[in-house]
């Protein structure tokens, strides 16, 4: 990992490759992940009502996909792909290498990352990845498998890649004053998820490298036989693909979660208090929640490989590691609330899927107590339990901040603003959509334990069970269609670039709020700011409610005084 | 990608103004060379401090794979078909080699510090080849061993032979890369001066050296 790179924001490449493909500033970067979370979340999204219809009525002809109905190796590879995309390429993209990637360097008053070429590397590779994991999904399973194992070492080498710069930027290249308690609980999150990332992925590659010399090179890390002789009954009897399949998406997914949530709780945090028009209700105790949870999350990334049976170590250990992580969320949620306690909120589109955010938060950490109990796991874990679950607490949450985020940031990314009646339009019906689609599936996880009951009462339920699933899957098509509100709003927001944008529409605090909407190439080109005091100094009820970061004290009563 | 075109434009202006001066692929100026109009000061010129930082923390990103390969191997050695690799002979001499190479790139910084310039080359350079040589000797303990039957898909200890033993050589192989690139390197233009190339490029390369001391300690003791 030895790069000597002096890319600088001026070193000027020469062609339209350079400039807009290859281009190693950390804006244009920011906003290649953002293209490519949002293309990947469109397919995503149509897969994931196909794999519904595919459920509720097995016998419509998809097009395309014509076979699929006689195959569970296609249903198990649209899951998978419909998996792999959302979970890397939107969740881990979007809000810590798209926002990140644009806004880190921003508030933190850096023009560039540390190693501006070695991001666009980690970029490209995690094209890479996703060209390899969607060919994967046109491949036999078991070329497919190989392909998909590589795609993922490469998406492994890319986060670290990132997350090696991120840290290396945050460490090293903030600006005069910025001292790590100024710091926003944005760069906290990011800093924080990088460090996470840095030591998972490294543990997550070897893991892979060492999968890939078994399936390829004949080693024997993993043997089969062995392998399978320790997992439960009812896996091995699927057979011994299905399995690995499975096996390698928890193995993955686990440690993802963490990932994907860290930032998205920045985001959150970072949203409320601007839109709420005070600080950050016990602000070193959310950065301290934050670490808890970063912490946390990289002890309790084993449990679903020792917990099933690989190891014969303790899965309480585990367990009591992940009903742990309700100790930090709570703190989390606690500062939300103390928040919001009282103060005149601004339900711009950002806010209120913030709030969105913490509802779906709340509501999916419930179910989790379910899993994370060594004793009610087996009354809980059944399929639909466990996707309801984690869709709702991570899959839509996560979507949620990163909607926030784009809704509050549009303006600095693009330099126009995004149309707030059709994103409340498109709020609720989305916020309503998620709930009908993944609550009943909670119900559903819980029926599929009908084995205690009597023969007569098992009848009503499967009769009832069929009714849920079709609720569900309106319900997904429904929410599906209603993103073309979003779809439409982004649209029409990017035709309306061009006309002069504020710099700071929201009268927030952070650094980037002060240079010009869209942000310039260099955009500390008229001078390095200096921070002056934390991010969350708003006072609530005054003319002037905010102070922002880089203002002079002297400047700053100036402005008061106006 | 249609997003992006604003700031793509404002970019190229800028980039229309900057760039007469130099080529793309060379070195920026630092300090407003080039064709420069001089109004925009260029004061992006980030501390070397960013090199260290970036090294030390690939130092632990490498050290957890390394980790996460000694834990899977613990857990595995306690399984039935679990057939001992002997170390051959010729790892210990490699070892030698690997540890002189350090000895000698501590050298090359010292006289580097000094400023003799040309003993440093020497040195390092020596270091390189010091560095070759245990590569080549690593690649013959490898066909000592296929020779007496043990291969990669042997059995699950020869497994882990190879993966660590050919891990560390590619880590070191980028060693290798770095030490021809730092001594081939011009770095009259360059942002980061011969000596902090060179002291980070010598962490990674005692680094290492140290983890193949606790490799080996793992497949001899291990094993």
């Amino acid at each position: 990992m030895v790069t000597y790179d002096d890319g600088s924001p001026h070193a000027a490449p020469r062609s339209l490759l350079g400039r807009a493909v290859f281009s190693t500033r950390h804006k244009t970067i920011g906003l290649q992940y953002l293209w490519l979370a949002l293309a990947s979340v469109l397919v995503g999204m149509v897969l994931s009502a196909l794999l519904r219809v595919q459920s509720s009525w097995p016998d419509t002809a998809i097009p395309f996909l014509a076979n699929l109905q006689h195959t569970p190796e296609r249903y198990a590879a649209i899951r998978l792909l419909h998996g792999s995309l959302m979970v890397f390429f939107v969740l881990t993209a979007a809000p810590q290498l798209g926002f990140g990637n644009y806004f880190l360097p921003l508030q933190i008053g850096a023009s560039e990352m540390a190693f501006p070429r070695l991001n666009m590397i980690s970029f490209w590779l995690t094209v890479a990845s996703l060209a390899g994991m969607t060919a994967s999904f046109f491949c036999v399973p078991q070329t497919g498998l190989d392909l998909w194992l590589v795609s993922a070492s490469i998406f492994c080498v890319a986060a670290l890649l990132s997350a090696l710069n991120f840290t290396v930027t945050t460490i090293d290249l903030r600006t005069e004053g910025m001292t790590l308690t100024r710091l926003p609980v944005t760069v906290w999150a990011w800093f924080l998820n990088s460090i996470l990332s840095m030591l998972i992925f490294s543990v997550l590659l070897a893991g892979c490298a060492a999968v890939l010399a078994d399936r390829l090179l004949g080693a024997q890390f993993f043997s089969v036989d062995s392998f399978l002789a320790a997992q439960p009954q009812n896996l091995v009897r699927q057979g011994n693909l299905p399995v690995l399949w499975q096996r390698l998406f928890w193995y993955f997914a686990q440690a993802e979660v963490y990932v994907a949530m860290l930032p998205c709780f920045g985001i959150v945090t970072h949203l409320v208090a601007t839109f709420s028009r005070k600080p950050v209700w016990k602000e070193r105790l959310v950065v301290l929640a934050l670490c808890g949870v970063g912490l946390i999350g990289f002890c309790v990334w084993g449990y679903h490989m020792f917990a099933t049976g690989m190891n014969p170590y303790a899965p309480l250990v585990f367990a009591v590691l992940a009903s742990s992580l309700g100790v930090p969320a709570a703190f989390l949620l606690a500062s939300w609330l103390g928040t919001l306690w009282e103060a005149r909120l601004q339900l711009s589109c950002a806010m209120l899927f913030s709030i969105g955010f913490i509802s779906l938060f709340i509501a999916g950490g419930l179910s989790g107590i379910f899993l994370a109990r060594h004793d009610l796991r087996s009354a809980a874990v059944s399929e639909d339990f466990v996707i309801g679950h984690f869709h709702l607490v991570m899959g839509v949450a996560a979507t949620f901040a990163i909607l926030a985020g784009l809704f509050f940031w549009f303006p600095k990314m693009f330099g126009s603003r995004l149309n707030e009646t059709l994103g409340k339009m498109h709020f609720w019906a989305t916020f309503a959509g998620v709930y009908l689609i993944f609550m009943p599936m909670h119900w559903l996880g819980l029926l599929t334990q009908s084995h205690l009951l009597t023969d007569a009462s098992r009848v009503s339920l499967a009769v009832m069970g069929a009714s849920i699933r079709t609720l569900v899957t309106i319900a997904t098509i429904g929410t599906v269609i209603a993103q073309v509100l979003f779809v439409v709003n982004f649209a029409q927001a990017l035709l309306r670039r061009g006309r002069p944008e504020e710099n700071n529409p929201w009268r927030a605090t952070t650094l980037e709020w002060s240079v010009p909407s869209p942000a310039p190439l260099d955009a500390f080109a008229a001078g390095k700011r200096t921070v002056y005091r934390g991010a969350y100094e708003f006072r609530a009820g005054e003319e002037n409610d905010f102070a922002p970061q880089h203002l002079a004290p002297e400047l700053l009563s100036a402005k008061l005084a106006d | 990608m249609p997003g992006t075109t604003i700031a793509q434009d404002i970019e190229l202006i800028i980039e229309k103004k900057t760039s007469d001066g130099g080529g793309g692929d060379l070195p920026p100026v630092d300090g407003g060379g080039g064709g420069d109009d001089g109004k925009r000061p260029r004061g992006w010129k980030p501390s070397p401090k960013r090199y260290y930082t970036g090294m030390a923390l690939g130092i632990v990103s490498i050290l957890m794979f390394f980790m996460a390969l000694a834990s899977a191997f613990l857990v595995r050695r306690g399984s039935g078909d679990w057939v001992p690799v002997h170390i051959p002979m010729l790892l210990w001499i490699n070892t030698v080699v690997l540890l002189t190479s350090s000895g000698t790139l501590e050298m090359a910084r010292q006289r580097l510090a000094n400023g003799h310039l040309a003993a440093y080359k020497n040195l390092w350079l020596l270091t390189t080849v010091l560095g070759i040589f245990f590569l080549t000797g690593q690649v013959a303990a490898w066909r000592l061993l296929a020779a007496q039957g043990i291969y990669l898909a042997s059995n699950p200890a020869s497994s882990f032979f190879y993966i660590f033993t050919g891990a560390h050589a590619l880590h070191l192989l980028g060693g290798v890369a770095a030490l021809l690139y730092v001594a081939k390197r011009n770095f009259d233009q360059a942002q980061v001066t011969r000596t902090v190339a060179a002291e980070v490029t010598s962490h990674y390369w005692h680094f290492m050296d140290v983890l193949w001391l606790f490799l080996l300690l793992l497949l001899y003791v291990g094993k």
